[in-house]
């Protein structure tokens, strides 16, 4: 009571912002009971009829007592998420780290301006534009690649009908978008690293390569661990905008690179609010034992602090 | 290392081209890197200065390509240069033009909104939370924290917005939702915690309440920051879709993002190809895309020079304390 008389005006200042916690992540957590239930709107979430792990067993294809129509999507939605993740994940941390080490070794001022600027620039843009884009590249009659493809007499070919290059299309799409940014990151990271280490190491003869390669790289390792261990908590998660951004609802490519947030979405109506309920719980659940074990990692790297 | 003096000598010939190796491969590396980054850009550009039938013929590049009258009749290659007949089009068209001038509104509006109250609230919070003596701060910030560990997912939260607050075709579905992010609150606590209590004690001594110390004390101090985070909000609200394709059916309330995605889904979903007699224009079918997406981005191309250096500099430094 003491500290409320005393700090009333700061706790007070906190309310908006919890209230919108509130709002917005507290109260939908009562809805996760849909999960169970056969949920329909006059009902509601209540008072829906309870079929307790019915959604759960479909989903594994335990039991089919809602005939064919659970056929094993939501399965190759986790493996897309996953698969997605993982390459973005990889390329997405080699790439920036490049870009920042070499950016490090240009002195140029005006260049450096200029090349930060151009890649920057794609974190700016909304997925819906990435997709205007994307389909400017590989438009069958349009686009660019078919274009240069005719040029040099290669038989072009029908992307937007063909899935099996999209994965690779929308994991190159986010590493573009986020290159630049990410990037950032390691340079901050490495501007805090200590002058006199490089100093001393050219005194004794190494050259910039050997420089990166026994200074730099080894310095960077803590910040990789962490930003690693983040995406690694959150690998369950697909990126909806990215995803509906580039393909949107194009059926032939949607089983290709269909991520569970996605999945969802698209279910939502036809399998029922219960059954991607269930999938939305069951991701979360995994993110949360994720983001825990990947904090107990982070907490041995990063001398004691955790991600949270 | 080997220490001989032979060895320094050839070693440093060594080193030194190496060295140039290495500065030849990054800057072109970099070079290349920002070059796939505008690219694109310029491509979209290009496209929506372009010719409709050029482009229908010979497909985008970057450089903009027109017909003029004995191109077209002798069937020859297009050539270089501009035309400006989609967006006439876009905007002499009375429903694409009422469509884009209507989701403008609604973009500029959500964003202008939901950036002040998001900046209030977060700043707020942001700024209770770095305080030292707080009891409960740590309490508030787990509060916080859990929201991004763990959520209901898309479906409760889509039904309590829909069916509880009643969310369904109302502005403030564009607006609420996104109007506090826990991870920008980190980002700016970082900010405000580096400010020297000191400077707070002394503002007591004088008679200042908490309001008024964050209002003319912590905010002021924390300009790179509070801009950085101030620009991540715009961008959230301008680029904002997701609660639009979730909540809105009305035509009138989609915001620009919005209508792209539908152009993108029908080329006819800005337009119903009804043009005023005399206006002699197509309905231009591929170029339309591009010069939307500008008309959409177009806000962003102008700010981006000026708030590209703060913005750095503002990750860069929370990246840093964080």
């Amino acid at each position: 009571m003491k500290e409320f008389k005393k700090n009333h005006q700061l706790y007070i200042m906190c309310i908006p912002a919890i209230l919108f916690l509130i709002a917005f992540s507290y109260i939908p957590l009562a809805g996760i009971w849909m999960a169970f239930t056969h949920f329909n709107p006059v009902d509601g979430v209540f008072g829906s009829p309870f079929v307790g792990l019915r959604w759960f067993k479909a989903f594994f294809g335990i039991a089919n007592d809602s005939g064919a129509q659970f056929n094993g999507m939501g399965l190759k939605a986790v493996y897309n998420t996953l698969f997605i993740n993982f390459f973005g994940l990889i390329f997405g941390t080699i790439i920036p780290i490049m870009i920042a080490i070499c950016f490090n070794e240009v002195k140029n001022k005006p260049f450096k301006k200029i090349t930060q600027s151009a890649m920057f620039f794609p974190y700016f843009l909304s997925w819906i534009v990435v997709g205007v884009i994307v389909k400017a590249f590989f438009d069958d009659k349009t686009g660019m690649v078919n274009s240069l493809l005719r040029s040099l007499d290669i038989e072009t070919i029908k992307w937007y009908a063909t899935p099996k290059y999209w994965k690779a299309i929308v994991i190159v799409a986010d590493i573009w978008k986020w290159c630049g940014y990410n990037s950032i990151i390691y340079l901050a990271a490495m501007s805090a690293f200590d002058a006199s280490l490089y100093e001393a190491a050219t005194v004794d003869g190494a050259n910039r390569f050997q420089s990166i390669i026994y200074i730099t790289v080894p310095l960077l390792k803590p910040t990789v661990i962490i930003l690693t261990l983040m995406s690694i908590g959150r690998i369950f998660y697909g990126d909806f905008g990215m995803i509906y951004g580039i393909v949107g609802n194009n059926s032939l490519l949607y089983d290709e690179v269909a991520v569970i947030d996605t999945y969802v979405y698209s279910a939502m109506k036809s399998l029922g609010y219960g059954y991607t309920t269930a999938i939305g719980l069951m991701q979360s659940v995994l993110g949360l034992i994720l983001v825990t074990v990947a904090n107990h990692f982070a907490k041995k790297v990063n001398e004691g602090e955790g991600l949270f | 290392m080997e220490k001989s003096a032979g060895y320094i000598t050839k070693n440093k010939i060594h080193k030194s081209a190496g060295d140039i190796v290495l500065k030849i491969f990054a800057v072109g590396f970099i070079g290349f890197i920002a070059l796939i980054c505008l690219y694109p850009l310029l491509m979209v550009l290009s496209g929506s200065l372009s010719d409709n039938f050029a482009i229908s013929q010979r497909g985008f590049s970057v450089i903009p390509k027109t017909y003029s009258i004995e191109e077209l009749k002798d069937g020859l290659e297009p050539s270089v240069g501009i035309s400006t007949d989609t967006y006439k089009y876009l905007f002499i068209e009375p429903e694409s033009r009422r469509n884009i001038l209507v989701s403008y509104g609604v973009t500029v509006g959500i964003t202008v909104i939901g950036t002040l109250g998001a900046m209030i609230v977060t700043s707020m919070i942001s700024f209770a939370l770095s305080i030292k003596d707080l009891k409960y701060r740590n309490a508030i910030s787990f509060f916080c924290n859990f929201t991004i560990i763990f959520s209901a997912g898309l479906i409760p939260w889509y039904i309590v917005c829909r069916n509880w607050y009643h969310l369904g075709d109302t502005y403030a579905a564009l607006i609420l939702p996104s109007m506090f992010s826990v991870w920008n609150m980190f980002l700016l606590r970082t900010y405000f915690s580096s400010v020297p209590p000191s400077l707070y004690e002394s503002a007591k001594l004088d008679g200042a309440n908490w309001y008024q110390i964050w209002w003319k004390i912590a905010l002021p101090l924390n300009k790179t920051a509070m801009l950085t985070v101030g620009m991540m909000y715009t961008l959230a609200y301008w680029n904002e879709w997701w609660n639009a394709l979730m909540f809105i059916d009305d035509r009138k309330k989609r915001p620009l993002q919005f209508i792209l995605y539908n152009v993108m889904a029908k080329i006819t979903a800005v337009s119903s190809g009804k043009v005023p007699r005399g206006a002699n224009l197509v309905l231009p079918t591929e170029t339309m895309k591009m010069a939307v997406t500008i008309i959409t981005i177009g806000p962003i191309i102008f700010l981006y020079p000026f708030v590209q250096k703060y913005f750095v500099d503002g990750v860069m430094t929370g990246a840093v304390k964080e």
